[in-house]
């Protein structure tokens, strides 16, 4: 450009009067009387007592050297109400997140520099950026089917050991592991401490249940007591829901109070409404398998070893008591019998013994009658030959014969004179 | 002569009582089988005084199990 270009009736300035000058037309323009709404994404992100925030044009790369930066800074004094807002809502000023900021512009002489001085953030369209990101992650999610599959994955009957991603010394673990300690039952609480809210909390949640699932537990609980959306915001981050879904072991959640529902409890096997209530529910799992696989059969152990224990009593006792009356009756059975036996004895014997003696008198009275000593009286004789033999027959002696006559009264002699066979 | 276990010994128990009841047993042998049949009460008795007092020393342990909350 040629000096003559250059001519100007305005006064040479000094390098502060310069800056004062254009200070004084920003002012006029965008300083503190006429703030203005800036939308853009957020580039980088800084905070030191004060926030400092680069804003740039939403959708343009960092690789682009020419993109227009807004170096925005929001003191103290109105950035600490609007951090605690924001971390009410759960919103998180990061790179990426688009804002609108209300503010003016200032400028910087010892740096030469222009700022932007953000006097307001609009939280609502913050959260309507949140919300839409949300019910996008959600439908992502489900698409690829990762709102299910931790919910498939098989739960053990009797989940005793426990992995548990929580912050030690918050309430949400305290209320947790105090079910299960006081329940009795033999949990094995394996702890993978992690932040639960703030930048470094959803990654270090995802770290722990990545690493809790490689330990054959029964089940991986994420705990996080109550706290303001803000609070619970890392359960709604991509990485947190991501490392659930690829779980092999069953994620059970416990975040926050009743009506909080995280992204991280829609991708659970299983949700409780609190820590407690979680803690309730592990509990629980236990405590029926218990009744079912070890109390009901005690129960029917006892039961069953006073019946047999009592059939066995009563079994010996009737025995001992059917042998002393089988041997009693036994032994008196015998008793009698002899007792038959010698009576029936003894009445046969006289029974005999007068069958004899009739006989006797029978034989007697029949031997009376063969008597010869009767017959001689009743005029028989007995003839005997010379030999002594009785003659029976006319053979037994000859004429001439002398032959002994026996009467009843003594003998004479006779002699055989004629023999005549058959009667005269 | 050993006695059976708790089945075997109630099964000859019962043949010896079975014996007695149909009047098989003659006077000679009668005391044999009370006798044996005495070993086998005894012998019961005495496994079943010992389960008992094993039983009373588990049950109330089973009892907690059985009865906890």
């Amino acid at each position: 450009m040629a000096l003559e270009d250059s001519v100007t009736d305005e006064p040479i300035l000094e390098v502060g009067q310069f800056y004062e000058l254009l200070t004084a037309q920003l002012e006029s323009a965008f300083g503190r009387r006429r703030p203005r709404w800036v939308r853009g994404e957020v580039a980088k992100v800084y905070e030191k007592t004060h926030l400092y925030i680069d804003l740039v044009d939403a959708g343009s790369t960092s690789s682009d050297a020419k993109r227009p930066v807004l170096n925005a800074h929001c003191w103290a004094s109105q950035w600490n109400p609007l951090k605690r807002k924001l971390a009410d809502d759960g919103v998180t000023l990061k790179p990426g997140v688009i804002v609108n900021c209300f503010g003016y512009v200032d400028l910087y002489a010892p740096q030469g520099r222009i700022g932007f001085t953000v006097t307001a953030i609009d939280v609502e369209g913050l959260l309507g950026d949140v919300a839409r990101r949300r019910q996008e992650l959600i439908a992502r999610l489900k698409h690829e089917g990762l709102l299910e599959t931790n919910k498939n994955r098989p739960l053990s009957p009797v989940p005793l050991r426990v992995g548990l991603v929580a912050s030690p010394g918050t309430e949400g673990y305290s209320d947790f592991t105090g079910q299960l300690l006081k329940s009795g039952y033999g949990f094995e609480i394996l702890l993978a401490k992690t932040a639960v809210q703030g930048e470094a909390a959803p990654a270090q949640i995802a770290n722990a249940i990545e690493q809790l699932d490689e330990l054959d537990l029964d089940v991986i609980c994420l705990v996080r007591g109550g706290g303001s959306k803000g609070d619970l915001a890392s359960f709604d981050d991509e990485r947190v829901a991501r490392a659930i879904a690829s779980a092999r072991t069953p994620v059970f959640t416990g975040i926050g109070h009743t009506g909080d529902e995280s992204i991280a409890d829609l991708v659970a096997h299983t949700r409780a409404i609190t820590p407690t209530k979680l803690g309730e529910e592990i509990v629980t799992l236990v405590a029926t398998w218990a009744q079912r696989n070890v109390r009901v059969p005690a129960q029917r152990i006892l039961s069953a070893t006073g019946a047999i224990l009592d059939e066995a009593t009563v079994y010996v006792g009737e025995r001992r008591r059917t042998m002393i009356f089988a041997v009693r009756d036994r032994l008196r059975l015998e008793e009698r019998h002899l007792v038959a036996t010698r009576e029936r004895l003894t009445l046969q014997g006289a029974h005999i013994l007068e069958a004899s003696t009739q006989m006797l008198v029978s034989a007697r009275q029949l031997l009376s009658a063969y008597d010869p000593t009767r017959r001689l009286a009743q005029g028989w004789s007995i003839v005997t030959n010379a030999n002594g033999r009785v003659v029976k027959a006319l053979a037994d002696v000859h004429e001439g014969d002398h032959v002994l006559v026996r009467v009843s009264d003594g003998t004479f002699d006779s002699q055989v004179l004629e023999m005549d066979k058959g009667t005269k | 002569m050993t006695i059976g276990d708790w089945n075997e010994a109630a099964t000859e128990l019962n043949e010896i009582v079975a014996s007695f009841d149909e009047g098989e047993v003659s006077v000679d042998d009668l005391f044999v089988r009370l006798e044996r049949a005495t070993q086998i009460i005894e012998s019961l008795e005495a496994r079943l005084d010992a389960t008992k007092a094993k039983v009373e020393e588990l049950a109330p342990r089973i009892a907690r199990v059985a009865e906890r909350e």
